[in-house]
């Protein structure tokens, strides 16, 4: 096949990923505003979009650490063709839509890594192409404790905002105030799932144009990329949304604002400080994360322990899942050009069934739209309104 | 070889930064009450998690706002220093988000 037209259909499947990854992730940032109303629904969508483009230009260091870091190219690695990619992404794009299609809480972000290590693996037939240092150093460490330090955070910023503002003497707390300050807070979350998110996808395309022998610097993203991607992130994330506006009110647990305020804050914060160290962590599970820790940081909070296990056994499963999907993919592709058409045919065949499937479910349900952020509110119980134990006023 | 510090740096930065952020804007808030001036603000969207609030109740409450204003202990002049502080709460907030967004963008450190 014709070098430059499997890297034109990398580079668009990659594309594609990324406005799934959109599409998916919208209510990482914007499930708890609407949900308490500090937004209406069109306008936290619309500023999502706008804030994820903006999050796109704002940094390459997880990019580099994907274009340059978990697979080793060039010489003293195995060589990684843009084949190999390919196959990585189709495991990727079919393993988000199935858990997409089945309400299972999944991440994009390791989709994509399962899939490109399972490609290599079985491309290479052996486990020298994957870095295994780097990858448990910026992938597997970062996402089994991102959402733990998002948690924990999440949950000492809620005892703070509830213990400043709480007054015992029945006069107004000015908590409603919190809703303003959401706008400001989810805008923070929309602006760093676009640093981390869209760079992802930046980084694919970059480790194939240097497989494929166009780009030789791999310190660098060609400013195209980050254009294109950070487009492709925006659209999806604002398709994604008027699904969310549709269905939303069904299955949202109770958020209250000040709660919401320091979830938002704290995902933000997680998500941008690990951006920096290069670290590329699931969005959705630093959301999800924030959300039990606000949660618990409420009074009167019990985990639910059995929604809490299936989140996590989601978390657990994504990555070896699409890394069994991506190594399939790429066994086929060693059929040649044959290969890549079986993989394109049943790729897009997977894609357009999943899509018809939800359509005549009708459309979507609680099942599967209100994702794995509102999804893990659930996994706290609280008890409505408890009395305040002390009385002293200020 | 596994950075360790790294990832402490990550969550200490986070509670950190967090921390600082939430209790300013907690703060602002505390003493915006506290100057008369606590903020109502209706849902702008009622979704299944809000408990749907009639012009009635939206009526009552800021009846029950005004009515603690007017029985505030604080004195004109300590009223109007807590509004100050409050804003000066929120503007310590927002610049931290600021310089947190600074410290991410490489262009400002070339």
């Amino acid at each position: 096949m014709d070098l430059t037209l499997i890297v034109v259909l990398v580079i668009v499947l990659a594309l594609f990923f990324d406005f799934t990854n959109g599409f998916h992730d919208t209510a990482n940032a914007m499930a708890t505003p609407i949900a308490t109303g500090a937004m209406k629904p069109k306008v936290a969508v619309g500023l999502a979009a706008i804030l994820n483009l903006v999050g796109a230009f704002l940094s390459t260091a997880v990019a580099l650490t994907i274009s340059g870091g978990i697979i080793k190219e060039g010489s003293e690695g195995v060589l990684i063709t843009p084949e190999l990619i390919f196959a990585g992404l189709i495991g990727a794009i079919v393993w988000n839509m199935a858990t997409w299609l089945f309400g299972l809480p999944s991440s994009s972000s390791h989709a994509l890594f399962g899939g490109l290590i399972g490609a290599a693996i079985v491309g290479a037939w052996s486990l020298e192409p994957v870095d295994w240092i780097v990858l448990l150093d910026k992938v597997i460490i970062p996402a089994l404790l991102a959402p733990v330090i998002a948690g924990l955070v999440a949950y000492t910023a809620t005892k703070l905002a509830y213990a400043i503002t709480r007054r015992y003497d029945s006069r107004p707390d000015g908590r409603d105030g919190f809703r303003y300050g959401q706008i400001f807070s989810s805008s923070l979350v929309a602006l760093a799932h676009g640093t981390n998110d869209a760079q992802k996808t930046m980084g694919i395309i970059t480790l194939t144009l240097i497989a494929a022998g166009i780009q030789t610097d791999t310190g660098v993203i060609e400013p195209w990329v980050i254009i294109t991607c950070g487009l492709a992130i925006a659209l999806g994330t604002y398709m994604g949304g008027w699904r969310i506006i549709k269905t939303l009110g069904t299955g949202l647990t109770d958020v209250k604002p000040a709660q919401g305020f320091a979830a938002e804050t704290s995902t933000a914060t997680t998500i941008l400080a690990s951006t920096n160290l290069g670290f590329a962590l699931s969005t959705t599970q630093v959301a999800s994360g924030s959300v039990i820790g606000s949660g618990l940081g409420r009074r009167g909070s019990t985990v639910r322990w059995a929604t809490a296990g299936r989140i996590g056994i989601g978390w657990v499963l994504t990555l070896p899942s699409a890394a069994i999907v991506g190594g399939i993919a790429a066994a086929i592709t060693k059929l040649g050009t044959v290969g890549i058409v079986i993989d394109t045919v049943v790729g897009v065949i997977v894609i357009l069934g999943i899509f018809w499937q939800s359509r005549r479910n009708g459309a979507v349900t609680a099942n599967n739209v209100t994702s794995e952020v509102a999804a893990s509110g659930e996994a706290v119980k609280i008890k409505r309104n408890p009395k305040p134990i002390k009385k002293v006023s200020l | 070889m596994i950075d360790w510090s790294a990832f402490l740096l990550v969550a200490v930065a986070s509670l950190l930064v967090t921390s600082i952020v939430v209790s300013a804007y907690s703060f602002g808030l505390r003493l915006l009450a506290a100057s008369g001036r606590a903020p109502l603000v209706e849902p702008a969207s009622f979704t299944d998690a809000i408990t749907v609030i009639t012009p009635e109740e939206s009526k009552a409450a800021a009846k029950r706002q005004k009515k603690a204003a007017k029985k505030n202990p604080l004195t004109d002049g300590q009223k109007r220093l807590a509004l100050w502080a409050a804003y000066a709460c929120f503007a310590v907030a927002g610049a931290a988000v600021l310089y947190g967004i600074y410290l991410i963008i490489p262009y400002f450190h070339h």
